[in-house]
């Protein structure tokens, strides 16, 4: 399979996947795009086995390695800040003498949130992959001028 | 923590007039020991220090040792004056 072929393959099954996600958005069935999402990222990466014309040699992985690496160095960090703010919610014990309900102060992370939340740390995880594969790109000579 | 050896290495490589020897393009080279071009590129500009198995298969491609090819230069760097 050619590597154009393989592009259009993912353009597909992100178009597929976005009309599941509006769908099950209108019917109110989570698990039918969750299980799509499973499904077409399987496909990607069996499309992906197949691709002739894609040479991933020792330096494109270690270029992978080291991105990937940083990444998580960097958002364990921020999701493990998250996360502890999630446990504290959790745990929270009402104050002495008993608040009333009406005067409940409202939730640092409302459960309502935690998708956004999801959503917010997913892109930033992208974000950081992206931009240290760049530099590792970079620091590994991706854009060097040929001369020949 | 970053460990100081004191000792400057440097990798370098005649990849590059090997190639011009053998009259040998960039893409050439790579196709032959499985490699992407920019690899090669990358290698020529000791941007990036290859594997010993790709060291290997490249200074077998041009039939000659390793050594000849790659070059291991260990320097002590020099105190510089004030």
């Amino acid at each position: 399979m050619k590597k154009n072929t393989f592009f259009l393959i993912v353009g597909c099954i992100a178009l597929a996947l976005l009309l599941i996600f509006w769908y099950s958005v209108e019917i109110h069935a989570p698990l039918l795009i969750e299980i799509a999402f499973f499904v077409g990222i399987a496909l990607v990466y069996l499309a992906k086995r197949k691709v002739t014309d894609i040479i991933n040699d020792e330096r494109d992985v270690k270029i992978t390695e080291q991105a990937t690496m940083r990444t998580m160095q960097v958002f364990w960090v921020v999701f493990c800040a998250f996360s502890i703010g999630a446990v504290m919610e959790i745990l929270r014990v009402p104050a002495f003498p008993r608040q009333a309900i009406g005067t409940r102060p409202p939730d640092i992370l409302p459960p309502r949130m935690m998708g956004y939340v999801q959503l917010g740390l997913l892109c930033l995880m992208i974000f950081l992959y992206v931009g240290f594969r760049i530099y590792y790109a970079k620091k590994y000579g991706d854009f060097e001028i040929d001369e020949e | 923590m970053r460990k100081n050896t004191g000792i400057l290495r440097l990798m370098k490589n005649k990849i590059k007039i090997f190639r011009a020897m053998h009259n040998l393009t960039q893409e050439h080279l790579a196709q032959a020991i499985g490699v992407n071009r920019q690899t090669i590129l990358a290698i020529e500009k000791e941007k990036y220090i290859p594997s010993l198995d790709l060291a290997f298969k490249i200074s077998r491609y041009f039939g000659v040792n390793i050594e000849e090819v790659f070059i291991y230069d260990e320097k002590t760097p020099t105190l510089m004056p004030a």
